[in-house]
């Protein structure tokens, strides 16, 4: 009977110290996941987040399609602020005839980041003819 | 034998509270993880301030873990461990929805993927502390209330706290709270303040949900009004404005708006901190 208690006691003894594994690696895990999350804000912060957005948009494809063709477009964000309401326009000069206008709007356009859009003109749109640019941005 | 009331803590139990909390995790995250907002918030947050908030987090986390545990014995390790495995728990579960709601992408730059998935950890962190704590059925309400009695005044006051940071923080990126600020009048401001005072009041002290609490002992309403019912709405506002703060709601706009947007998101605040108290 005593015999028996005493082991009672180094159980519950045990128990009061023993953390399952599991643990140590749900909260490892949890400890690597923290800091790199930290340290990759951080890093951020310190970057470069104070510039306002500076906005390039090339034409990556040109396409015929029923009724005319698709200009694909991305346009990039360099800094690392975010642009938000980027309106792209897109100007295709005839020779002669009246130039065709195309508008894109995105809502966002994140630091360091590119979105990607297209346009349609009825006629082919040539390299020295057309010209794509963003037109302005808002602050978040 | 005596008997021990106890359970040991075995991997099989820890992971069975692993799995409440990534569950917790879904279902207090999901809210916010279909909302847009979010999304640009993620990378357009002012990064101090993002790590500000997920800092202020994690203490909430650990002060949970404290009052919520159904441990008994206290001690630092094991609330710091629990809070940093609903962290990692949080980081996960928003990453695997957010990437399945193509909201997050590989083509994305990493700092785009970070922000967003940090901002919707929070709530999902929130999520898997109380899932892994309150949806487990061995949970210690004896525990609970010593330590509560324990914590004193402070031990009233936190679980207000992370109640009206966690409602404040799912209402305050959507685009209607500065919406209903602007349409509304001064008066409208004032009467919703008294209401959100009125309704925290009642909510803890009167309607008799469980886990109620008792107003203190010899305590007349005036006492209890003052200690606790305008001391949690107090903690609702400072909340509000640290939230919208947070957001840069609050950037160079008049402090006529700023007050009356902090009435508004600390009605759900105020909300929060009453029903917290019934939670934890």
């Amino acid at each position: 009977m005593v015999q028996q208690r005493t082991a009672d006691r180094d159980g519950t003894q045990q128990k009061a110290n023993h953390t399952p594994w599991l643990e140590w690696v749900a909260s490892g895990i949890g400890l690597l996941l923290t800091l790199g999350i930290f340290g990759s804000i951080g890093w951020q912060a310190f970057d470069d987040a104070g510039a306002p957005p500076a906005i390039a948009v090339d034409v990556t494809r040109v396409v015929p399609v029923e009724g005319g063709y698709r200009v694909e477009f991305r346009a990039r964000n360099s800094t690392g602020s975010t642009a938000s309401q980027v309106e792209i326009e897109g100007k295709l000069a005839g020779d002669g005839a009246e130039a065709e206008i195309g508008h894109v709007v995105f809502d966002y356009i994140p630091g360091h980041s590119e979105r990607k859009g297209g346009m349609f003109f009825t006629r082919e749109p040539r390299q020295e003819s057309l010209a794509l640019r963003a037109l302005g941005f808002a602050d978040p | 034998m005596t008997e021990d009331n106890q359970p040991v803590e075995t991997n099989e139990l820890y992971a069975v509270g692993l799995a409440r909390a990534f569950g917790g995790a879904v279902i207090f995250g999901i809210p916010l993880m279909m909302t847009m907002e979010m999304w640009s918030l993620g990378f357009s947050i002012d990064r101090l301030r993002l790590l500000l908030f997920i800092g202020v987090n994690l203490l909430v986390l650990i002060g949970l873990s404290y009052f919520a545990g159904f441990e008994k014995t206290f001690s630092w390790r094991e609330d710091v461990m629990d809070a940093l495995a609903a962290f990692g728990v949080g980081v996960i579960t928003s990453a695997a929805i957010l990437a399945l709601f193509a909201v997050i992408a590989l083509d994305m730059t990493w700092t785009e993927i970070i922000g967003k998935v940090a901002l919707q950890s929070v709530p999902a962190s929130i999520g898997a502390m109380l899932g892994r704590k309150q949806l487990g059925a061995e949970q210690d309400t004896g525990a609970e209330d010593e330590r509560k009695r324990e914590a004193g005044y402070a031990g009233e006051l936190f679980p207000m706290l992370a109640g009206a940071l966690f409602l404040a923080f799912n209402m305050a990126p959507t685009e209607e709270m500065i919406l209903i600020a602007f349409q509304m009048t001064p008066w409208h401001g004032i009467a919703l303040g008294v209401v959100s005072i009125a309704l925290l009041h009642i909510f803890v002290y009167v309607l008799g949900f469980s886990g109620q609490e008792t107003p203190p002992e010899g305590g007349t309403f005036m006492r209890t009004f003052l200690h606790f019912t305008l001391a949690g709405y107090g903690i609702a506002l400072l909340v509000s404005l640290y939230v919208l703060w947070t957001f840069g709601r609050t950037e160079d706009t008049a402090l006529a708006q700023v007050a009356m947007m902090t009435v508004v998101l600390a009605f759900p605040a105020a909300l929060g901190a009453a029903t917290a108290r019934l939670v934890i």
